[in-house]
C-alpha cells in the first residue's frame, strides 16, 4: 500500500527532512498490517527492511534476553537494515495489533548512495538512536 | 555619691555592655540582611520563572498520584494480574520481559502478549534501565481487582 507523505511528515524523525526528501523516502515505503505476536525481525537474520512504527506495541529483545518496548509513533526497528554487516541484531515482535511502515534496506542504501545530503540526515538520526539502543544490544547478531 | 561609684551602684557598666552589645547585634543583622538583598532581587527578577517551575513540580506530583492511585488496566487483565505476578515471583527479579512472555504463554494465558502490553501500560511492569524488567508493588497496592 502507498505511503501518503503527510503520514512520515507527522513524525519526528523525519521533521529535519524537505518536502522533495520525505516525497523520495515515501516513495520507498509501504504499509503493514502486524497481528498480536507477530515476529518482524529475528535475530540473525540477514536485515532487509527498517520499520517504522505507526500504531501498536513492540517489544525488542536481544542475547541474554535484555529488552525494551516501543510504543510511541516513530519509533523504529531494524535499523540494522541500514549499518554493516546487515543483519539484525535484536528480534521484535509486535505486543498488540498494529501498523508498520516498511523500508527495503537495499532501496534504502540506494536512496543514502544517490543522495549524499539526505543520506547524511538519515544516517545522523539512525545514528543516534543506535547509540541510545547501544547498552541493551548484547551478543551482535 | 559620683563619679564610677555611682555608675557602679546603679548597674551602669552591665547597662553599658548590654546597649552595646545589642547596638552592635543590631548592627552585624542589618548588614547580613544588606549583603543578601542581591538574592532577593534576583528572586524578585525570575519570580515568573519559579513561579512556572513550582507549578510545574506541583502538576508532576499531582500527575504521578493519580498514576498511582488510579493505573488504567482494562478489565480482561485485572484478572490476570495475580498469575503474573506468580510467574514474575517465580522468574524473580528483575526479570526478562521475554521469558515471562514465554512463561505466560506455556501456562495457556490468553493474549499474553496484549496483556504484558497492558501491565506494561498501567506501570505494573517497569523496565530497570539495563535491559530487564520489575514488578511495581506500588501500582499494585493501588489496583482495585
Amino acid at each position: 500500500m502507498p505511503v501518503d507523505i503527510n503520514t512520515i511528515d507527522s513524525l519526528n524523525i523525519f521533521e529535519h527532512l524537505s518536502r522533495t526528501e520525505l516525497e523520495e523516502l515515501a516513495s520507498l515505503m509501504s504499509r503493514i498490517r502486524v497481528t498480536e505476536g507477530e515476529v518482524i525481525t529475528r535475530q540473525g537474520d540477514q536485515a532487509h527492511s527498517i520499520f517504522i512504527l505507526l500504531s501498536g506495541n513492540f517489544m525488542v529483545f536481544f542475547k541474554e534476553d535484555r529488552s525494551y518496548t516501543l510504543h510511541n509513533k516513530g519509533d523504529i526497528v531494524g535499523l540494522s537494515a541500514a549499518v554493516l554487516p546487515f543483519c539484525y541484531t535484536g528480534t521484535a515482535v509486535a505486543l498488540t495489533d498494529g501498523v508498520v511502515l516498511s523500508i527495503p534496506g537495499q532501496e534504502l542504501s540506494r536512496l543514502i548512495e544517490s543522495n549524499p545530503a539526505l543520506g547524511g540526515k538519515i544516517m545522523e538520526k539512525i545514528n543516534q538512536i543506535i547509540s541510545a539502543r547501544q547498552p541493551f544490544v548484547t551478543g551482535g547478531c | 555619691m559620683y563619679g564610677l561609684d555611682a555608675i557602679s551602684a546603679h548597674n551602669g557598666w552591665q547597662l553599658a555592655a548590654l546597649g552595646t552589645s545589642i547596638v552592635f547585634t543590631g548592627l552585624i543583622i542589618l548588614s547580613l540582611a544588606i549583603s543578601q538583598i542581591h538574592k532577593v532581587l534576583e528572586f524578585w527578577d525570575k519570580r515568573h520563572t519559579y513561579y512556572q517551575r513550582i507549578k510545574k513540580l506541583v502538576q508532576r506530583k499531582h500527575r504521578s498520584e493519580a498514576i498511582v492511585s488510579d493505573p488504567v488496566l482494562p478489565k480482561n487483565v485485572k484478572g490476570s494480574v495475580r498469575q503474573f505476578k506468580l510467574l514474575v515471583e517465580q522468574i524473580g527479579e528483575p526479570f526478562p520481559l521475554p521469558k515471562l512472555l514465554d512463561f505466560s504463554e506455556k501456562c495457556g494465558f490468553p493474549h499474553s502478549h496484549s496483556s504484558v502490553n497492558d501491565l506494561l501500560q498501567a506501570k505494573l511492569i517497569v523496565p530497570d534501565g539495563k535491559g530487564y524488567f520489575l514488578w511495581n508493588h506500588e501500582v499494585e497496592k493501588n489496583i482495585k481487582i
